[in-house]
């Protein structure tokens, strides 16, 4: 208990002593975690809104004519041959119609003169999630293709390529900067506790001249780490949020969000950030003590 | 009156200890000194006193010979069992070794805090001592700001904060009065009395000259003469070999 008290105390100390220092460390700790998590965030979004569309993929084969009963089983079995999927669904000329009459809702009169049998039947191919990978969706695509009576297959897939495209440039900067923020909380922490402790070199003799144990000595400095990991993850993840609420604040009502939901960040991610940040910082201290305490 | 003066609380055999290029601080020296025993060191600046008292607390190595304290060999001390041993002196260092920047308060709690004392212990001890040493008031101020004379009788407290075992004290007068180094040869006196083994390198003949004890002179890193001091008192105070 005392020498948890004494570690506290000296911790206190510390931190006091080196106030400018701290607070620089800080603050860029913070910025650090910022920039890491709103990234993060973001990535995570997409593959959430990337998940969503992929619930609503489907691959359709337009047909040159109405199958019969007869060729939409053979159609089922030789898609099924491919790969298992959710669903298969023929829709008729006339379904086609009567659900483009629908989406255009009050125009619908447009449509007045036109034939009911003008657009082409075809067949609804819903994957399953393992089909969702750009790659497979392609493959799935050509099968199709190659299938009697199969004029042309849809996915949008330009789309579905840039979204892809996208979370992949998104995954590259969130590793950067997940990278920028271990090596800033490392080895700005281990650089400053180094100074810290190569300015106090006499006290640090004195300490071991009067039996000090090496956890003694290097535990402040350690805590002094974790410490600023913590307060930093903690100070960028409000910013974050503060950040997110403005955000979903602006965008309230918009198309884009009612679509595709803006979340933050659920309270285990939150933890595994702040300890991730503490980890580092602590280990970053942790290194320095231990080169220049040779106790 | 010394105690347990049977057994042996610091032992040198045959130590040497030399400097590059040339200098010989330690020429195979050996000394015993008893539990409970107050023994001084004399002798010329150079004399090899510090060297020795440094082997002792395990700054420096001898380069051959045995220092032994409670019958450990201290040279091959290390780890816990050295911050033990270190835990169990109090050493009053030729240059003080305060932190100018802390309170005074706080360079004498340092040690106490080490070995874990309640805080109320230690505000207790710091006061008491402060009081006995003629520095009450002087408990927060910046160790730093004090005269060296000050300073000195600081390092005086923290040595015995602890009550420790084995105190080594370096020139622990040289910057004071005669009636402040009184003080500190009374709380040397009462720390011995209550068991510890003081060793005190010095050259000011008006501490050693009184009381009866054990005089070990050095020269060129040589004890030339060791005998007990047995009259209170004249400045030049003389050795019985």
């Amino acid at each position: 208990m005392n020498f948890l008290l004494t570690i506290l105390s000296q911790t206190g100390r510390n931190l006091l002593q080196t106030w400018g220092s701290q607070l620089l460390n800080l603050i860029t700790i913070s910025l650090s975690v910022l920039i890491f998590s709103f990234f993060l965030l973001t990535y995570t979004n997409m593959i959430q809104a990337g998940k969503q569309l992929g619930d609503d993929l489907r691959l359709i084969a337009y047909l040159d004519e109405e199958p019969s009963p007869a060729l939409q089983k053979e159609y089922k079995r030789k898609i099924l041959k491919f790969d298992a999927v959710k669903k298969i669904a023929f829709v008729s000329r006339k379904e086609a119609f009567e659900r483009f009459k629908q989406e255009l809702g009050t125009d619908r009169d447009v449509l007045a003169d036109m034939p009911e049998d003008f657009l082409p039947p075809s067949i609804e191919v819903y994957p399953r999630r393992s089909l969702h990978s750009l790659t497979r969706i392609k493959a799935f695509s050509d099968y199709l293709l190659t299938m009697p009576g199969v004029l042309k297959v849809q996915y949008g897939r330009q789309w579905i390529e840039r979204f892809y495209s996208f979370v992949r440039l998104m995954r590259i900067v969130v590793i950067l900067s997940g990278s920028l923020l271990i090596l800033t909380s490392t080895f700005m922490i281990a650089r400053t506790i180094r100074l810290t402790l190569l300015s106090r070199q006499r006290e640090l003799e004195l300490l071991r001249l009067c039996g000090a144990s090496s956890a003694y000595i290097r535990a402040p400095y350690f805590l002094e780490g974790a410490l600023q990991g913590l307060l930093g993850a903690a100070l960028g993840l409000a910013a974050l949020y503060v950040l997110y609420t403005w955000i979903t604040l602006q965008f309230s009502g918009s198309a884009l969000f009612s679509f595709f939901p803006f979340t933050f960040f659920p309270l285990p991610v939150i933890a595994i950030i702040v300890a991730l940040s503490t980890l580092f910082c602590a280990g970053g201290s942790f290194s320095s003590t231990r080169k220049i305490l040779q106790v | 009156m010394q105690k347990n003066s049977n057994e042996v609380m610091v032992e040198l055999i045959k130590v040497r200890k030399f400097y590059p290029p040339d200098v010989k601080a330690l020429k195979d020296v050996s000394l015993s000194v008893a539990k409970g025993e107050l023994l001084f060191l004399t002798g010329l600046s150079g004399a090899g006193k510090t060297t020795l008292l440094r082997l002792l607390y395990r700054v420096e190595r001898p380069d051959r010979g045995l220092v032994e304290i409670d019958g450990m060999d201290v040279t091959r001390l290390s780890g816990k069992k050295l911050q033990i041993l270190r835990r169990r002196i109090g050493i009053v260092y030729q240059d003080f070794k305060l932190l100018p920047k802390q309170s005074v308060a706080r360079n004498i709690a340092l040690p106490m805090e080490i070995t874990g004392r309640k805080k109320s212990f230690i505000r207790k001890r710091t006061r008491d001592l402060l009081e006995r040493l003629g520095l009450k008031d002087k408990i927060n101020a910046k160790a730093g700001d004090l005269s060296r004379g000050e300073q000195q009788r600081v390092a005086v407290a923290r040595s015995l904060c602890n009550n420790p075992d084995l105190i080594l004290a370096d020139e622990p007068t040289g910057n004071l009065d005669a009636e402040n180094s009184d003080r500190v040869m009374e709380l040397f006196n009462e720390h011995r009395d209550q068991g510890a083994t003081i060793l005190i390198a010095t050259h000011d003949s008006r501490i050693y000259g009184l009381g009866r004890h054990r005089v070990v002179v050095l020269a060129n890193g040589h004890i030339i003469g060791a005998g007990i001091k047995r009259n209170p008192a004249p400045d030049n105070g003389d050795c019985h070999q």
